[in-house]
């Protein structure tokens, strides 16, 4: 069985790019544009790994990140937070509410693969 | 007309000299109650000659009374000798003359006494008029020096009112001055207490003055009566100045410079003005409006630029915010171009692929540029977060080396890299090292063609003799030197000071001019300021450049300095920074719970992880002065006497000793006079 992807961003091209490039590469694929619809997902969903954009309308990423990493039902899912480049404050905060990884936007395709890979596999 | 006194038995005298002298008046004294009579009469009397008989009863007194009781007076005594004189009375009297005499002789005697009387007179009166002049061609030129020692209205006025009190002695002076906001002020300078319905008529006969100076013309400003400020400057008194005072005599001008006015003045005073006094009073109004054009023409300039250092930050948020825009659609821009070239959204031709490489090529170069604007109006807002902290150079050399090896290799340019294993420690931002790293780097390969070469090479060195540092912010002498050399096109002699200019690499990013470089030097320099370090060029056009990168050893006075210097950069406002060890926090919450921290607004604490750092309390606000002058243990007492004093500046410690409280104190003037610039 694939492993599934939940991708939360309020950019629906970004989400709709990365969705169609991560389904190539073989992966089942949900997504959602805000931080309740992402939240609600994750719980029903189950999925093997989250890409959590960082500002988003309703909740922000950190505090999904941060409801998810204490719940231990949720806490083995790998996150990876996006956020705009340079902010060493925000890449701080992100450690500190738990998510694994940290990518910086506009970031390659590849590199994100890179990653997602290390962590679920192909 | 003159006046003589004639002390003499004879009354033959007193006949002679009236019929033989016009114009006088001459009183006869042959019969003096007592001495004291005579005394007060001279006194009150003032006669120009006293004529005194020595056929009079004691006369011998009488002319040394008149000799003692005239001494300042400078009147004639001329003694009557009837017979042989004692040599003592000769001394007291100007003239002599001998009985028996001709009559003749007694009158060209008085009279050529009487012509020594008035010249003497004119004598005195010239000399007291010239004493006076001298007197005020002094407070003029006093005056008038110190217009020159300010540029602030309201002092300037004061010293124009100080001198024409000092000149003129007014009794009341007023003046309106407009201020740079069109705001109108009006001194009242008064040597008494001034009635309330005078001080009204005072204002209202001022504006109406003033509007009288533009009778035909566009008055320059509306004076709105009801918003005019006062400022008085009234002598304590127990007299009041009522409306009477309008009927003294009144002097008025208006200040101003060719077309530029600033005010009208008047001065009000009992005594009637002399021509001189008005040629003062001239001459001081007029020396005052020069020292005001120059006080408007600065408070001008500090108001633009206000404005511009607004304009400035705007600017920086505008870029700010226009890149942050820009940036977010790049990304599914991007996307979408990969999606197209991995082919997984159908086939693609070889000219598809070619044409969709190009595109991705620039979305990669847009959104660099984005980053850079971005990067660059973080650094010049503060608001660029820097993560200080003690580590090996080494790791983040070899890492922007291992990324830029196979660029090198790629284009064929030969890629050394020459870098010992013990460089050891420095207080970095490792990041922004790497930034500062990949910006050179990839210029060198960017500019160097096939076959060439880049050696990178790291040594301990000085500071270069030609480096243009302020003093203040070298931190020591030691420094680890990364050079990056490459055999590239080389800068033009006369671009290399340019290349690091932010202003221009904006300029030429858009337009391309020397070949778009970008903005990564710029910021490269900025990084590098931020960590006391440099960067230095040397460049042969054709032949190559050598970038040399400088950056300070590993101190406690380097780390203190940094951390202090990225607190005022991030907060321009603070008033106060506490410094503290990170394990105790007691000495803040002490002055919280005595609720000293609350009167001290915008106080900023630091936190320092070395432990050797003592408590500092230190205040900066807006690092306008640079006066260091406390350190006390007891807090509290001196936080008030800070507030008291109105000093700008203090540094207060808790249990710092001496010696460190010196390196402190030394490392804080030197950071503030850095800053000040």
């Amino acid at each position: 069985m694939s492993k599934k992807i939940l991708i939360v961003d309020d950019e629906r091209d970004i989400v709709e790019t990365l969705a169609f490039m991560l389904k190539q590469k073989g992966y089942d694929v949900v997504f959602a544009y805000d931080g309740e619809e992402g939240l609600k997902l994750a719980k029903e969903e189950k999925p093997d790994l989250i890409i959590l954009d960082v500002m988003m309308p309703k909740i922000n990423g950190y505090k999904i990140c941060r409801l998810l990493k204490f719940d231990s039902k949720y806490k083995d899912i790998p996150i990876i937070m996006v956020t705009a480049r340079g902010q060493a404050q925000d890449i701080a905060i992100g450690e500190e509410t738990g998510a694994d990884k940290y990518i910086t936007k506009p970031f390659e395709f590849n590199e994100l693969f890179e990653t997602v890979k290390s962590y679920i596999g192909e | 007309m003159a006046k003589i006194f004639l002390i003499s038995k004879d009354t033959n005298i007193e006949s002679l000299i009236k019929t033989n002298i016009e114009d006088l008046d001459c009183c006869t004294f042959n019969d003096l109650n007592t001495e004291w009579d005579f005394v007060s009469n001279i006194k009150e009397q003032k006669p120009d000659l006293i004529v005194i008989d020595s056929n009079f009863e004691n006369f011998g007194n009488y002319l040394k009374l008149a000799k003692t009781s005239t001494i300042d007076d400078n009147n004639q005594i001329i003694l009557i000798a009837n017979n042989k004189i004692q040599k003592e009375y000769i001394t007291y009297c100007d003239g002599l003359i001998q009985a028996p005499f001709d009559n003749d002789v007694l009158m060209t005697t008085i009279k050529s006494h009487l012509k020594i009387k008035k010249n003497f007179d004119k004598l005195i009166a010239s000399n007291k008029d010239l004493s006076k002049s001298l007197y005020q061609i002094n407070a003029l030129y006093n005056t008038s020096s110190q217009f020159a020692g300010t540029l602030n209205k309201d002092e300037l006025c004061n010293i124009m009112l100080e001198g024409l009190n000092r000149i003129l002695s007014f009794d009341i002076a007023t003046v309106l001055i407009f201020g740079a906001d069109k705001s109108t002020v009006m001194h009242v300078n008064s040597l008494c207490e001034i009635s309330k319905t005078l001080m009204h008529a005072l204002k209202m006969r001022l504006t109406l003055k003033y509007n009288n100076v533009f009778e035909d013309e566009v008055i320059p400003f509306d004076v709105d009566f009801d918003k005019i400020k006062l400022i008085e400057k009234i002598k304590p008194s127990n007299n009041i100045y009522d409306l009477k005072i309008l009927n003294y005599d009144t002097l008025f001008a208006p200040i101003k410079v060719g077309d530029n006015f600033f005010g009208v003045v008047e001065i009000i005073k009992k005594e009637p003005f002399t021509n001189e006094d008005v040629t003062c009073f001239q001459t001081i109004v007029h020396q005052v409006a020069l020292p005001l054009r120059s006080a408007t023409l600065y408070e001008e300039i500090k108001e633009t630029n206000i404005k511009l250092e607004k304009l400035e930050k705007l600017k920086s948020e505008f870029v700010s915010i226009v890149s942050h825009e820009l940036r977010t659609p790049l990304t599914p821009i991007n996307n979408s171009l990969e999606i197209v070239l991995s082919g997984q959204a159908g086939e693609i031709n070889n000219d598809i692929r070619n044409f969709v490489n190009m595109a991705k090529r620039n979305v990669s170069r847009l959104s660099n540029i984005i980053e850079d604007l971005l990067d660059l109006s973080r650094v010049q807002t503060g608001k660029l977060e820097y993560r200080f902290k003690k580590s090996l150079i080494k790791p983040s050399i070899d890492l922007v080396s291992e990324t830029f090896e196979k660029t090198a290799q790629d284009k064929n340019i030969s890629f050394e890299v020459n870098i010992s294993e013990d460089l050891g420690e420095f207080y970095i931002d490792c990041q922004r090292i790497e930034q500062i790293l990949s910006n050179i780097i990839s210029n060198a390969i960017k500019f160097t063609s096939s076959g060439g070469f880049i050696k990178i090479s790291a040594e301990k060195d000085t500071l270069p003799d030609d480096s243009f540092v302020d003093p203040v912010d070298i931190v020591g002498d030691k420094y680890l030197k990364i050079s990056i050399e490459d055999s590239g096109v080389g800068i033009k002699e006369e671009d290399i000071g340019k290349i690091f200019d932010k202003f221009l690499q904006i300029e030429s990013s858009l337009t391309r001019n020397i070949g778009g470089i970008g903005l990564g030097l710029a910021i490269t320099k900025q990084l590098l300021d931020t960590h006391f370090g440099l960067v230095s060029v040397k460049s042969q056009k054709d032949k190559g450049s050598k970038f040399s990168i400088y950056i300070p050893n590993y101190t406690d006075s380097l780390v203190f300095r940094m951390d202090l210097a990225q607190a005022v950069l991030k907060n321009q406002n603070i008033d106060f920074i506490y410094i503290r060890q990170k394990e105790n926090s007691d000495f803040v919450k002490n002055l919280k719970e005595k609720n000293i921290l609350k009167r001290i607004q915008n106080s900023k604490e630091i936190v320092i992880n070395k432990d050797n750092y003592e408590h500092y309390f230190v205040y900066l606000p807006k690092l306008e002065e640079s006066a260091f002058n406390f350190m006390v243990n007891n807090i509290e007492t001196e936080i008030k006497n800070i507030e008291a004093s109105g000093q700008k500046c203090g540094i207060l410690l808790e249990t710092a000793t001496k010696s460190q409280f010196k390196k402190i104190e030394n490392l804080l003037k030197e950071l503030i006079r850095g800053n000040d610039e």
